[in-house]
């Protein structure tokens, strides 16, 4: 069975359709990547997986359970977690902090026992530091911690918001154009990392990228969008070679250059 | 529909034809008539079925509630244009800036305060008694906005602009410290003249009240009357909303207010001056309650410096109810909200038999629509149906 | 608060000088010397006692602030508030009260906090829970419920203890009753609905005397009942202390007002470092990216409005014994803003910082501004141009509302601003913030990098 079925989604803003009847099936492990020209609908889609809106047609089932117009900090907590094209992180909360508000839906002490101070607190609250520190060092952040994020330069703010989005165990994570503004070397670290993710993690990734030399250099299945509708699928060779891509996609000029 | 398509046109047509303009200008007024009458009949209804239902146990109740209810609907026309003309204000400084000018009831205080001040003034000289009503209303009015709109304007330079791009609240909580010392400057400046904290609205003689019509029931007469200043508010407050919207729906200014509405930076690209046109939006807004507490104050007769803080809530309100950042929406908001408490204020101690002040109720009744409209239609009245923002 | 000085190096020297090692042991215990010496030679009502009073409350912050063991502070504080300001209190009654009404106030603004500071929910109707805990307490501990109904009679003052409690529990359903609707607006319609709130329940206690007298209207509830005093024979007969009954509840008031502060302080910070507190914070930061985290935004929200809402419910039980008579004018909207000024003058999110606003404030209403009054007649009869009618005292939404312009424009932040808690890099790096930020910058907004997180409080 699939990790995630999003099958004939549909959402329209007023007389907009952003997403037409758009299925995708991520299977279980695998880095699949959604691409498209600016406006296709790519981040619409995603704030329909992880309920920002809900589509107006079609199904999503997320490890066998429908999520259609569930709200988002439920999916949160079921273990689908994203980034945001925007980096959303909290500015003035520190590194660590913010690896910590991640972790929110695996802490669980009553509020009760807060009041009380009970000895359980502090032995999840230990725990819960030793481990987002561990998520920390897993991006190469953790000498970092005590900074707020906001003073963060703009590539350690991108992993914070992968570490972030780790640290609530997810089954899948979807990163929203995680190499976006950033220089080449950048690029290739962060293409590491995500590509880690998988082989040593064991996740499933969705991303939206622009950079096709990062698309097509990891992800195992491709998705194009375009205009709000799925106009091709497939491997990295697939998609390289499709006219449809080519020419939506790439622009007709492009079709060399990318063969 | 008829507003934004007329708004549209309006947008788009260059030398657009003086019945195009004249369309642009009264078609919002044709809503907000129908909403007047419409709210007018029904709560009319309302009361005319609840005095019905009660008819079995005391049987005056139908005659009693007819006999005061011409007097209700015209109460409630004076309370909803009150509204209007300060929901006007908020509505226009939202449109613009997203923020609530908590301060506004203060301005519109002001405005009262400053038509008292120059009613008293006359007085003193000696002009007061011979003028004509109608002169001291125009001198009022125009003094009040004049004074109400260069406070606005200076509140918003000193409290409010250094302000801007800071956190939501920010603003609003300097808003709030705004409409606090503003209270006990004028408190402090009423006190220590001849004003005193309730200060007296001195006017000319208006002549006595106006008797519109008589209706008969049953066996005695009951003439419908109005005061003549009640009369002169309400003339007043209709002339200003059409002046307000030919000013945004008809003129180049107006364009370049609903294009700050629309989008800040992109305006700002157009060349037009963002900050010009904030500091018109408050100059309008702040001229407007000015003019309305003016003419308010003449009305009841007396200001006081904490008179504009719960008709400025309940004018947020209205304009919340018509949709916020809407013009069209903060009349009808307005006006909807004065019948509304007009008619709880007189109703609902005759229905409960003298058990519930109705007067006291009514500001529960305000707060309640308040928050039952944000709660289950933010965006108002007229939020969805009519786009045109200030 | 050392606003004497400017911050020169030579200063900076003497702070670290007297807040840390040897020298500051013997600078605090000297100063906590002079500071008792002062209160119990100075008992009357007067300028000077005044200023010994400010001088103990400054003694208490800088004890807060040094650098000295932890033991040693709490000792050292434990004495000042236990022992000499009860002993000066049975010397003075005025200065006792004004702590006490200070605790009061402290309590609440820790609760508003949670609220404002924390969750970054502006609520203007704040006191309606402080008035729903007083009326609580008010009109089931009075004849009020003969009025309501013959058959009933008032609870035994005793209850006094429980009602605390179920002041606790009845602010915060209070709490959550409100919150549930409304807690999915903006923040700024969310501040608008709260200050109507506010003025409902205040209507409503204004008008509730008719059809059934509940809560008097607008005559309010006389003769609140007291618990008794259990402990009277104790301090008269085995402490020795020849006390009257005004006197030991004074005693009683403030030593059960500085313990639930206590209790206030120990359950707020606990919280606010607390997975519950950084939700709080994420809420506050970014509503979006704190849902994508799985925090349920309504039913967090929901908790800091029920827990900031029973707080003062609880201190409206003690408030209402402790005033004797309570109506509806206690608790309008000025009262909710005197609250959020305390929040907003030490530091949103900042539990000392708060602290310090509500003493602050709580002086400025009790002492600062009566004083200012009698100054300024004295300067009246002097022959300088002050206009008669203006009585300080009267003047409170002026100054509140210059007070939240200001802060506003030069200092969001607050005089003691919220400090990121730094594991493992505590103590050396704090020492050498300064006492007195509150000056050092105070001419200009402090530049976005320096900005302690209370920068952003609210979005």
């Amino acid at each position: 069975m699939a990790l995630l079925e999003a099958t004939n989604i549909t959402k329209t803003f007023g007389g907009l359709t952003a997403v037409n009847d758009v299925t995708l099936i991520i299977e279980k492990g695998v880095i699949a990547s959604v691409i498209g020209p600016n406006g296709a609908g790519k981040t619409t889609f995603f704030n329909m997986l992880t309920g920002i809106y809900k589509p107006d047609k079609g199904a999503i089932l997320f490890d066998g359970k429908s999520i259609a117009g569930t709200r988002p900090d439920q999916i949160a907590a079921l273990g689908m977690r994203r980034t945001f094209q925007n980096i959303r992180l909290f500015d003035n909360m520190t590194v660590l902090e913010n690896v910590l508000v991640g972790m929110h839906t695996r802490l669980h002490v009553p509020f009760w026992q807060i009041i009380a101070s009970a000895p359980g607190v502090r032995r999840e609250e230990t725990k819960a530091r030793d481990e987002a520190r561990e998520r920390l060092a897993y991006v190469g952040l953790d000498a970092k911690r005590e900074e707020l994020a906001k003073n963060l330069p703009y590539g350690d703010q991108r992993r914070l918001e992968i570490a972030r989005a780790l640290a609530g165990d997810p089954k899948l994570i979807l990163l929203d154009e995680p190499t976006a503004g950033m220089n080449p070397q950048e690029t290739d670290a962060a293409t590491g990392l995500i590509r880690r993710l998988r082989d040593d993690l064991g996740l499933t990734v969705v991303l939206i990228e622009h950079d096709m030399r990062l698309v097509m250099a990891i992800s195992e299945r491709i998705s194009v969008l375009d205009y709000g509708t799925k106009i091709a699928e497939g491997d990295a060779h697939t998609i390289r070679s499709n006219p449809r891509v080519i020419e939506a996609y790439l622009g007709k000029g492009a079709a060399g250059a990318a063969a | 529909m008829a507003a934004e398509a007329n708004a549209q046109t309006s947008a788009q047509a260059v030398r657009r034809p003086i019945v195009e303009t004249l369309r642009t200008v009264f078609g919002p007024l044709v809503q907000l008539l129908l909403f007047v009458v419409g709210s007018a009949i029904a709560l009319s209804l309302l009361v005319i079925l609840l005095s019905l239902v009660q008819l079995g146990a005391r049987p005056d109740l139908l005659t009693r509630t007819l006999t005061i209810l011409p007097q209700v609907l015209i109460d409630g026309l004076v309370r909803g244009f009150l509204f209007s003309t300060i929901a006007l204000g908020y509505t226009m400084v939202y449109g613009v800036l997203e923020f609530i000018n908590f301060a506004h009831g203060e301005i519109f205080m002001v405005g009262g305060v400053t038509g008292a001040a120059v009613g008293l003034f006359l007085a003193s000289i000696g002009l007061l008694e011979g003028m004509n009503p109608l002169f001291f209303v125009l001198l009022v009015v125009l003094i009040g906005m004049i004074v109400s709109g260069t406070l606005a304007v200076t509140v918003e330079r000193v409290a409010y602009r250094p302000l801007r791009g800071t956190p939501r609240l920010v603003p609003l909580i300097s808003a709030i410290g705004v409409s606090l010392v503003l209270q006990d400057v004028v408190r402090l400046i009423m006190t220590n003249s001849p004003m005193g904290f309730n200060a007296r609205y001195n006017a000319p003689d208006f002549g006595p009240p106006i008797r519109l019509f008589e209706m008969t029931l049953g066996d005695r007469p009951v003439p419908i009357i109005i005061s003549p200043k009640a009369l002169v508010f309400i003339t007043a407050a209709v002339i200003m909303l059409i002046v307000l919207n030919y000013l945004v729906n008809a003129t180049r200014l107006g364009k370049a207010i609903r294009a700050t509405a629309q989008d800040m930076p992109t305006a700002s690209l157009m060349g037009i001056n963002v900050n010009r046109i904030i500091t018109l939006t408050f100059l309008i807004g702040g001229a407007l309650g000015g003019a309305a507490g003016a003419l308010f104050g003449l009305n009841v007769g007396t200001v006081n410096p904490y008179m504009g803080f719960i008709p400025g809530l309940k004018a947020f309100t209205a304009a919340v109810l018509g949709g916020i950042g809407n013009i069209t929406g903060a009349m009808v908001g307005g006006l909807v909200l004065g019948f509304l408490e007009a008619f709880v204020a007189s109703y609902l101690s005759l229905f409960t038999n003298g058990a519930l002040s109705g007067a006291a109720y009514a500001d529960i009744v305000a707060f309640s629509i308040l928050i039952l409209i944000l709660i289950f239609r933010p965006s108002g009245l007229l939020g969805e149906s009519t786009t045109q923002k200030v | 608060m050392a606003t004497m000085s400017p911050p020169t190096n030579l200063w900076e020297q003497v702070k670290a000088t007297l807040s840390r090692g040897p020298t500051g042991y013997s600078f605090l215990g000297l100063y906590a010397a002079i500071c008792t010496w002062l209160l119990l030679t100075n008992p009357r009502t007067s300028l000077n006692t005044d200023i010994a009073f400010a001088l103990f409350l400054l003694l208490l912050l800088i004890i807060y602030r040094s650098q000295v063991a932890l033991g040693f502070k709490v000792a050292l504080g434990g004495v000042m508030l236990l022992v000499v300001l009860p002993i000066f209190g049975t010397l003075n009654p005025f200065y006792i009260d004004v702590a006490t009404q200070a605790g009061i106030f402290v309590a609440l603004a820790l609760g508003l906090n949670v609220v404002v500071g924390f969750a970054g929910l502006l609520d203007l109707g704040y006191v309606a829970f402080f008035a729903v805990g007083a009326y609580l307490w008010g009109i089931l501990s009075t004849e009020q419920m003969t009025l309501m109904n013959p058959a009933w009679s008032p609870v035994p003052p005793i209850m006094f203890y429980p009602f605390i409690f179920l002041g606790l529990i009845v602010g915060a359903i209070f709490g959550v009753l409100l919150g549930l609707p409304v807690l999915r607006l903006r923040g700024d319609y969310l501040a608008i609905v709260t200050l109507g709130f506010g003025e409902v329940i205040r209507v409503l206690a204004n008008n509730l005397d008719r059809p059934i007298n509940i809560t008097n209207g607008s005559q309010g509830i006389r003769g609140i009942a007291r618990p008794p005093l259990i402990f009277a024979d104790f301090v008269r007969n085995t402490l020795g202390l020849n006390l009257d009954d005004q006197q030991l509840y004074q005693q009683f008031f403030y030593f059960t007002v500085l313990l639930i502060v206590l209790l206030t302080v120990v359950v707020v910070s606990r919280l606010k470092h607390s997975r519950i507190g950084r939700a709080w914070e994420a809420i506050r930061e970014d509503e979006t990216a704190a849902i994508a985290q799985g925090i349920p935004l309504v039913r967090t929200k929901l908790l800091a409005f029920a827990v900031g809402a029973s707080f003062a419910g609880a201190m409206g039980v003690i408030f209402a014994s402790k005033q004797l008579f309570i109506n509806p004018p206690t608790f309008d909207l000025i009262r909710s803003i005197n609250i959020l000024a305390m929040v907003i003058l030490g530091g949103m999110g900042s539990i000392p910082g708060v602290m310090l606003g509500a003493v602050l404030v709580t002086m400025l209403d009790l002492q600062i501004l009566p004083r200012l009054a009698t100054v300024l007649r004295d300067l009246q009869r002097a022959g300088a141009p002050i206009p008669s009618a203006f009585d300080p005292t009267q003047y409170q939404r002026l100054f509140f509302g210059l007070l939240l312009i200001l802060m506003m424009i030069f200092r969001p932040t607050g005089i003691l601003p919220d400090e990121r808690r730094k594991e493992e890099l505590v103590e050396d790096q704090v020492v050498d913030l300064p006492l007195d930020d509150g000056e050092v910058d105070g001419g200009q907004p402090p530049p976005p990098t320096q900005a302690p997180p209370g920068s952003g409080p609210i979005t």
